[in-house]
């Protein structure tokens, strides 16, 4: 994972510099795209999360979930370590069912915080399988609840921080922070990287 | 009577005997998979048909990433380190390694497994009526025969002809032989356009051949193709399968830069199967290697008409121009003069954003001009309203310098002193000029801030086909 990456991971045009003074003297990451490609990302307006959903966004989200590219959770490192580096809360990523992980062969979301070098801790356990996705707005609202507390998980009374994809309606988010207020949490924050 | 019961009763004892699986191999599997190397996973078919498949031994199954004697995709062939990410998979619970080179057509990695197919074979007839009714000059009499020969002999086979020659036609007789034979057939292109625009027309030259057309996002087609028409993309799907292998448009884009795919080819095929090469301009590897033993030159069109032969015209500081919102003197005259004369028009563009900044100049000329690039969804459409005169005028990167042709189309290229137009795409775009009868005269400018050495080379070489084909 921490080889350098000297072509673009979306497009697979050659990097200008991929290795460059900045990112050799500061504790930067290396680019992994090219700025013709980071220019489709829109950045969000909301303070909970960094990007706004495109169809660069819908790109990305397909290649990077659907076509299982793994590599792709490098895209966004240096901005959730901005995002993260000072962030005093725990941050709890959102869980995948565990036969959902064995499917796709990875945790999406625990990914993107490796990638970051963002230290994360897991309370939580999906109890389903289904997919919020396939669902509307109704259905989302109504479904029995989503997570679970994982064993032997011991919630502290602190502040956490959700991290998540993408927020449409906020159910999954809103499922999770109930499980964690209700076991004992002193606040539960929400982040995404996408704002739906 | 006495001893046929007894037959009959024997016959039901072996029956017995005999292990009964109650299961019959489904064609579509077999018709699917053979010649095909293919992830499990992605298996069109149950879960439980390829396992009992696999049980019955018709499928040979592969890791799909080779770690020794170096790292290999397995399907792609990829070998380039960079192209692989290794990850902690949670379903084989160890870090795992998969291919980005072909990551779209579904990831391989090391705990997945692919299929080859190495149970009974497809039925194939050796029925394919050809129906085409053209006629052959003595040119291309002359080469259909040499093609036939070398197919024959199972020996590789270059044809190397002009923009407008009648290529694919030629392919017919030898098709039609190979597949008589029941070999199977793969025709190559490195362009989805080339595909869409042969399909078509083999699928009326032969009417009872199942013939399969391949490329990205494809519908999924039924029954066993003996006649694949492909993507070279769509070939590292495939291994061993071709009795004949055609790649067509053999040096377009990216065929000749990737080595992968000319890997691709070779994989596809079998590995006595001949390769039959096609293009307008030849590489000089493939000239040096094919030329002394079976080669085909047809340096005139099926027309008998010479091929227009480009015109050089200065147009200095173009891009500058076309910044401050101003269409260069010459070309804007050029325009509207094909505009006056009612001439469908294309007009080609070095890059991307320089076609965009210029598109709202000519729509003020005419409203009806607009735009064609690569990651366009409405290029066919838009190439097919030029060709029904809904648009006067086409701007297009080189997505359109081959595979295309419109009735009388005039055709500008800006900026030929551009690295993107060498020598064989300058060629390729001056042979979408003239291609029909009526009209076997056209204007091809080439607009240029300075001339290059490519730029000479095209139209030196379009003269000498020239000469070559009306010396006698």
């Amino acid at each position: 994972m921490n080889k350098i990456d000297t072509h673009c991971l979306l497009c697979a045009k050659l990097l200008k510099d991929p290795i460059s003074w900045t990112t050799l003297l500061t504790k930067r990451f290396q680019p992994t795209i090219c700025e013709k490609c980071s220019a489709r990302f829109e950045n969000s307006q909301s303070a909970t999360a960094l990007y706004q959903y495109n169809n660069a966004m819908k790109e990305y989200l397909h290649q990077y979930k659907f076509l299982q590219d793994v590599a792709l959770a490098k895209v966004f490192r240096q901005e959730l370590y901005n995002r993260f580096k000072r962030e005093k809360a725990t941050i709890i990523p959102i869980p995948m069912h565990p036969l959902k992980q064995k499917e796709r062969t990875f945790s999406h979301m625990e990914e993107l915080l490796k990638a970051a070098n963002i230290p994360y801790i897991q309370l939580l356990e999906k109890t389903t399988t289904e997919t919020q996705s396939a669902k509307n707005r109704e259905e989302r609202m109504q479904v029995a609840p989503l997570f679970c507390l994982k064993e032997g998980a011991y919630v502290e009374h602190k502040e956490y921080l959700l991290f998540d994809d993408i927020k449409t309606t906020g159910t999954t988010l809103q499922h999770a922070t109930e499980i964690l207020v209700n076991a004992g949490a002193k606040s539960v924050q929400c982040f995404t990287l996408i704002n739906g | 009577m006495i001893f046929v019961g007894a037959v009959f009763i024997s016959y039901l004892k072996g029956a017995k005997k005999m292990k009964y699986r109650g299961w019959i191999l489904p064609p579509a599997l077999r018709d699917f998979h053979e010649g095909r190397i293919w992830l499990k996973e992605h298996s069109p078919f149950p879960k439980d048909h390829i396992e009992r498949v696999i049980e019955c031994g018709y499928f040979h199954t592969i890791e799909g990433i080779q770690k020794e004697p170096h790292l290999k995709c397995n399907r792609c062939y990829n070998q380039d380190p960079r192209e692989f990410t290794m990850f902690d998979c949670s379903k084989c619970e160890q870090s795992c390694i998969y291919c980005r080179h072909c990551l779209h057509m579904g990831r391989v990695s090391s705990c997945t497994e692919l299929l080859i197919w190495i149970g009974p074979r497809a039925i194939r007839t050796r029925m394919h009526p050809l129906k085409w009714e053209g006629q052959f000059t003595a040119l291309q009499k002359q080469a259909v025969n040499e093609i036939l020969a070398s197919i024959k002999a199972k020996r590789s086979h270059l044809i190397h002809a002009v923009c407008g020659a009648g290529k694919t036609e030629l392919l017919f007789p030898s098709i039609h032989y190979a597949l008589e034979q029941g070999l199977r057939v793969c025709i190559a292109t490195p362009r989805t356009d080339v595909v869409l625009e042969l399909f078509p027309r083999l699928q009326t030259a032969f009417p009872s051949t199942i013939i399969h057309a391949l490329y990205g996002g494809a519908p999924k087609q039924q029954g066993y193709a003996q006649l694949v028409l492909a993507t070279t993309h769509q070939l590292y799907r495939f291994e061993q399968a071709f009795d004949v292998m055609i790649v067509d448009e053999a040096d377009a884009f990216p065929y000749t830069f990737d080595e992968t795919l000319q890997r691709a080819v070779k994989k596809a095929k079998k590995k006595d199967a001949p390769i039959v090469f096609v293009t307008a301009t030849p590489s000089q590897k493939l000239l040096h290697q094919y030329r002394n033993n079976s080669y085909s030159f047809i340096p005139k069109r099926y027309h008998n008409y010479p091929l227009p032969v480009p015109s050089f015209c200065s147009l200095w500081n173009y891009e500058k121009c076309f910044k401050r919102g101003k269409i260069p003197d010459k070309l804007k005259q050029w325009t509207e003069e094909r505009l006056v004369q009612n001439e469908p028009f294309l007009i080609f563009f070095p890059k991307v954003e320089l076609m965009k900044i210029a598109a709202s100049l000519f729509q003020a000329l005419d409203a009806s001009i607009t735009t064609v690039h690569a990651d366009d969804p409405d290029r066919k459409e838009k190439v097919l309203k030029l060709r029904n005169e809904e648009v006067r005028g086409l701007l297009t990167t080189t997505i359109l310098e081959r595979g295309i042709t419109i009735k009388n189309v005039q055709v500008a290229v800006i900026g030929a002193e551009s690295a993107i137009f060498n020598s064989s795409a300058l060629i390729q775009i001056a042979g979408r000029v003239g291609r029909h009868v009526e009209f076997a005269n056209g204007d091809i400018v080439f607009f240029h801030h300075g001339i290059t050495v490519e730029m000479d080379d095209a139209r030196t070489k379009i003269l000498a086909y020239n000469k070559e084909g009306f010396s006698q």
